[in-house]
């Protein structure tokens, strides 16, 4: 049952009916095409409403607490008044399609909470990745009036890099000890981080967080900071002893009260905006090529000939693009 | 084992292991006599002690009751020396027993307790890929698989499903089990937290914009749970997402859910692959 006009669409975003802001985000998650073009019209006329939130994203190696670390910092910030709103991915199997979302069996006060919105999605098959729809999702909060937004992924593979890029904060969640001391982290998305948290800092677990902070604190020193206004700080929190996860919001708040102070945060977020545009520009000339009649008529012809090395690889790409 | 156990291994390998069974029962190569071999015809139903509603209502008063006439100052007592000896490690037996001599309730000394030991929340990771891997029925599963597809290409995205556990029932095994299959049919499966109220339930299904809402039913509360979910959704302006239920249904009572609005009842014996094609039925793919 999903209607058709923007215009309800609009005005129940900007209500904060949370159907009609649910079924927004199933109209931009959709692959049908006029599902697309009415969350196209919607997105366009919401647009003014948007950018007036904290954007966050978290990431972490998957146990390493990135739901119950949203949890406890989403139920503090919906009890000091915050509008908050989660979004999270979930990883869809290949093979059937299919996919469990069970984040919110983790943040089951946050769900029931008055002043928060929670919505898994499933990674799915969606062209242009991930990226794309949260950001429109992330948008369709902002104008129903969240003025927190919380992205969650899960950290491997490629979704941080673009979750990163939409962010005003990028947290990056570890656990102490966990094996070697970066546990598959790699060293790109601690470049790409504006804090860093350690997870689970509680019992007989402080030594090995106190240790690890040290190793951490050592890494970051060699990774140049790109803001001449900050440098990555290394936090410890915990979901069973309080003060950890207020003492991170609080980095949050000096963050985005130093780089507002700078003019960084506008710059970053100016520079995100024109990310996006590429991104989608990007994903526009993959889905032209892909739905070009000539190109796909041609791909056997060429394919055929780079095979029988008629011509070479660079030849033949240069030709088929030749026809776009 | 303390240390798997803190990492729910063994619950994991429990759920793993009920799926695997699951599938070779529908498969009927695990036969269980009665279920899925040697049925009965014209089975006569069991007769069923019911409680009724008023029985809750009973026991609210009678704790009311408790509450007036102890003396408060007292519980309030015992139950502040419960925290404090939370908070010290000294011997719980000993002042609990106090708090209870003084009539404190069970729940009251829970809390008391929570207050320094917090509440333990059981995380729910799931399985995947399990049924899918036992079932030898790949043709089953292509076809259920091509059914979701399709309703993907029709709709914009898979048929997408809460399943919710509501109420005082802690029996999740077997939801585990729908969730993993269902998943491995192509479903989205949103799986709730356990004992969730009816409001939240529809308030989940709402935001996560499901088709459908399947309760898990294993401790007897289908016949208030039911009739208020599908209220709420109403309430909350979703009466477009179907509800259906599964668990321990005795069948004198079927009729009663599907005159309270449920669009599919999943009693005992029922075969996954066939309850999640009639799950797909209601919802049109």
């Amino acid at each position: 049952m999903i209607q058709t006009d923007p215009d309800s669409f609009v005005q129940g975003i900007l209500d904060g009916n949370r159907r009609i802001i649910a079924k927004t985000i199933t109209l931009i998650e959709s692959h049908l095409k006029e599902h697309q073009q009415i969350a196209f019209t919607v997105m366009e006329r919401i647009l003014p409403h948007t950018g007036n939130s904290i954007r966050l994203g978290v990431t972490g190696v998957p146990g390493v607490g990135k739901s119950t670390f949203i949890e406890n910092l989403g139920v503090f910030l919906a009890d000091k008044g915050h509008k908050v709103a989660v979004l999270t991915v979930d990883p869809t199997s290949q093979r059937s399609g299919g996919s469990i979302l069970g984040d919110k069996t983790r943040m089951e006060k946050l769900a029931a909470h008055e002043n928060a919105f929670i919505r898994p999605s499933p990674a799915g098959g969606t062209l242009g990745g991930v990226a794309a729809k949260t950001r429109e999702i992330m948008l369709t909060c902002e104008a129903a009036g969240f003025d927190v937004i919380l992205v969650e992924t899960v950290g491997v593979g490629q979704s941080e890099t673009s979750v990163a890029s939409m962010v005003d904060f990028f947290l990056v969640l570890m656990i102490a000890g966990a094996g070697d001391e970066l546990q598959g982290i790699k060293k790109g998305i601690l470049e790409l981080a504006d804090g860093i948290a350690i997870n689970k800092a509680d019992g007989d677990n402080l030594t090995a967080v106190e240790k690890t902070k040290g190793d951490l604190e050592i890494a970051m020193h060699l990774i140049r900071p790109e803001s001449p206004t900050w440098s990555t700080p290394v936090l410890t929190c915990s979901s069973i002893t309080e003060g950890g996860t207020k003492n991170i919001w609080e980095t949050v708040l000096d963050h985005r009260k130093k780089f507002s102070a700078s003019k960084e945060f506008k710059q970053r977020r100016k520079k995100q905006t024109l990310a996006w545009m590429w991104t989608l520009v990007e994903d526009g000339l993959k889905q032209r090529f892909k739905n070009n009649e000539k190109i796909n008529e041609e791909i056997p012809v060429i394919s055929q000939q780079v095979e029988n090395e008629k011509i070479s690889p660079t030849a033949a790409a240069e030709k088929l693009l030749s026809y776009l | 084992m303390a240390i798997s156990m803190k990492k729910f291994m063994p619950k994991m390998r429990i759920e793993e292991v009920a799926a695997r069974r699951q599938a070779r029962i529908d498969q009927g190569t695990d036969v269980i006599v009665g279920v899925n071999k040697y049925q009965i015809e014209d089975e006569t139903p069991l007769s069923v002690r019911e409680v009724s509603e008023e029985v809750r209502d009973e026991q609210v008063a009678r704790l009311v009751q408790i509450r007036k006439d102890r003396d408060n100052e007292a519980v309030q007592k015992a139950l502040d020396d419960i925290t404090r000896a939370c908070e010290s490690e000294d011997n719980l037996l000993a002042v609990c027993l106090p708090a209870v001599r003084a009539r404190a309730t069970i729940g009251e000394i829970c809390d008391a307790m929570e207050k320094v030991f917090t509440r333990f929340v059981a995380t729910t990771q799931c399985i995947s890929g399990v049924y899918a891997q036992e079932s030898a029925d790949s043709e089953m599963i292509e076809s259920l698989r091509k059914r979701t597809a399709d309703f993907e290409k029709k709709t914009g995205r898979r048929p997408r499903i809460l399943l919710s556990k509501m109420g005082q029932d802690g029996h999740d095994r077997r939801v585990k089990v729908i969730a993993t299959a269902y998943a491995d049919f192509g479903f989205d499966v949103d799986l709730g937290p356990m004992f969730q109220t009816p409001e939240e339930a529809a308030r989940m299904a709402i935001e996560n914009d499901v088709h459908i809402v399947g309760v898990s039913s294993l401790a007897a509360g289908h016949k208030t749970l039911v009739p208020k979910v599908i209220e709420e959704l109403k309430n909350q302006g979703a009466s477009d997402i179907k509800v259906v239920v599964g668990g321990i249904i005795p069948p004198g009572d079927y009729e009663f859910l599907k005159n309270a609005g449920a669009a599919e009842i999943f009693g005992p014996g029922t075969v996954v692959t066939d309850a999640a094609n009639r799950t797909l039925n209601i919802i049109g793919a």
